[in-house]
């Protein structure tokens, strides 16, 4: 019973991070590594706001949220709309984002300290018991947050202007020009939606546990394999892929040993791409270039 | 005296470390991010051949040549069905797995304990025990390397490498096979990544995983990509340059703790603008810059 409840834990985070990341490849079709620093930065100003300045809990979750989105608006704004301007070659995004992310990592951890650091609550964190499971309040908040914000972005994508302004890009973002939706407004919104998304889920997950600089890195790239797993796009896919990893992840846990655990998403990830490039859903990523 | 010859015998590691990735990296355009991983293999397989086995350097340097080389055929055969942004992932993920191979397999690598007591290097009975003739000798392996190379670029295979990476359809259809060219390249490439690796591990005669991370090979990528892909001039030269930016920054008087966090900050800054304006190295950013004002 434990292990469904910490799959259910797990693949609830990955969720949160697939959407928040899938949102973004969806519209720009690049990799955004940095995305790693912008759920890490989400947690550490958690930490800075409410451990330093003793700012009320709620408080500096807010104001987190807020400035790790504005780190993610600013790597878009800065950097990869200065790129598309420039018309260069897709793969140097890719790069550029992990040029982009070093140099964000290397700030937390000059402003941090490389140690690992715990989000002080103030409630101190009893585990309730489920059908002979334990399971923390934050781990409660976090599966229902995920699933809530979830269901929020897929209704907002599906059901208002700009969300399906956004899917429109995603699909042609040069005949959106030419209809009058400015595809750079739209790839700014997804960045900032998506920003947001990832930094609330560094929150949730360093809270649950603990964090270091590089933290957001790990997750993120769990967050990709559910993605690349899920085939973009696609909302089921994406929990398909949640679920798998998270599953695949303590399952090797239980019976191998935890420290397979990378490695063991990883096979999976490449077997994926080997024999189902295009995911669960087989929504194709990228046209073939003739 | 002794530290700078410390810091010219990194220099020639990174350099053999970048020229190797830029086998595959700039002339074939199979960009990589299991660098580290491999140049990890050729250090386990010296370690382990000479500790447990008593190998000599001279015989275990092929050994874990073609280790690597096997181990990179092996990837090359998966990696290779991706292209572009999904290769990346791809190579990502196989560093990953290398990783926590040599974190992990307890009985093998001693997982985080590392291996240590890996005997200096002996030459017609001579021990290369001080740094100088070290040096010397990874400046004899530099030049061999760097011969090669340049002469793997001037071949028919290079030419062909080049032009897969400038279009690979075309390179198809005028009958070259792409599939093979590639994996002749990846595999090179990592081969002659397994020669710092040995030369690393009888150097500090003391190995860990840590010296293996992705950080790691994605510090020997921006060295390729600042020093300019397909240069091999530039690799050496950014790869001196990036070995000697913490001893430049520690010279102005910064701490110890904040040079090597400004280092990568440095080179990522530089890795972004290099990509930003789309340009092929430093050296070609600078010329455009120039060009422009004239």
């Amino acid at each position: 019973m434990q292990i469904l409840i910490n799959i259910l834990i797990a693949s609830s985070i990955f969720l949160l991070i697939a959407n928040s990341y899938s949102l973004i490849y969806f519209t720009t079709k690049f990799f955004h590594i940095a995305h790693a620093a912008v759920i890490s930065f989400g947690a550490y100003f958690v930490f800075f706001f409410a451990n330093k300045f003793s700012i009320p809990f709620s408080v500096s979750v807010a104001l987190a949220i807020a400035t790790a989105t504005l780190i993610g608006l600013a790597c878009e704004v800065l950097v990869y709309s200065q790129m598309r301007k420039r018309n260069v070659p897709a793969l140097a995004y890719l790069i550029a984002s992990i040029g982009l992310y070093v140099v964000l990592q290397n700030c937390i951890s000059l402003f941090f300290g490389d140690d690992t650091k715990i989000i002080n609550t103030a409630e101190v964190t009893v585990g309730n018991q489920i059908f002979g499971a334990y399971i923390t309040t934050i781990q409660i908040i976090t599966v229902f947050v995920s699933i809530a914000l979830f269901i929020a972005v897929n209704l907002f994508l599906h059901y208002t202007a700009t969300g399906k302004s956004i899917r429109a890009v995603a699909t042609n973002p040069e005949l959106c020009n030419i209809y009058g939706i400015s595809s750079n407004k739209i790839i700014l919104i997804a960045f900032g939606i998506g920003s947001a998304l990832a930094a609330t889920a560094g929150i949730l997950s360093a809270m649950d546990t603990n964090m270091t600089p590089t933290f957001g890195f790990n997750l993120l790239l769990y967050g990709v394999v559910a993605m690349i797993i899920g085939g973009v796009g696609s909302t089921r896919g994406l929990i398909a892929g949640a679920l798998l990893v998270a599953t695949a992840q303590h399952l090797a846990a239980y019976y191998i040993d935890t420290k397979w655990m990378d490695a063991v998403t990883y096979i999976i990830l490449i077997l994926f791409l080997i024999w189902k490039p295009l995911g669960f859903s087989g929504k194709r990523l990228k046209k073939v270039e003739v | 005296m002794e530290y700078i010859l410390h810091l010219f015998i990194l220099i020639c590691f990174y350099t053999l470390l970048s020229q190797s990735l830029n086998l595959s990296a700039g002339f074939t355009g199979l960009i990589s991010l299991a660098h580290a991983g491999f140049y990890g293999i050729g250090a386990y397989t010296t370690a382990i051949l000479s500790t447990q086995f008593g190998f000599s350097f001279w015989l275990s340097i092929p050994l874990a040549m073609l280790i690597s080389g096997a181990i990179a055929f092996i990837v090359s055969l998966i990696a290779l069905r991706t292209v572009e942004d999904y290769f990346i992932i791809c190579t990502l993920g196989i560093q990953v797995i290398l990783f926590s191979i040599m974190n992990n397999w307890m009985d093998l690598t001693r997982g985080p304990l590392g291996i240590p007591g890996i005997p200096s290097i002996s030459l017609f009975g001579f021990n290369l025990d001080s740094k100088i003739s070290f040096l010397l000798l990874s400046l004899f392996f530099v030049a061999i390397i760097w011969f090669v190379l340049r002469n793997i670029s001037k071949s028919g295979l290079g030419k062909t490498l080049t032009a897969i990476s400038e279009d690979e359809i075309y390179s198809q259809s005028i009958g070259k096979n792409v599939y093979l060219s590639k994996t002749v390249s990846f595999t090179l490439s990592a081969m002659f990544a397994a020669i710092p690796g040995t030369l690393y591990a009888h150097y500090i005669s003391y190995i860990d995983p840590t010296s293996f991370t992705l950080t790691e090979s994605i510090f020997v990528l921006s060295i390729v990509i600042i020093g300019g892909l397909g240069n091999l001039t530039g690799s050496f030269l950014a790869a001196a340059f990036l070995v000697l930016l913490p001893e430049a920054l520690r010279f102005v008087g910064m701490p110890d703790s904040i040079a090597a966090n400004m280092r990568q900050i440095i080179y990522g800054l530089i890795l972004v603008v290099v990509m930003m304006t789309g340009k092929n190295g430093v050296k070609e950013f600078f010329a455009s810059k120039t060009k422009r004002v004239a």
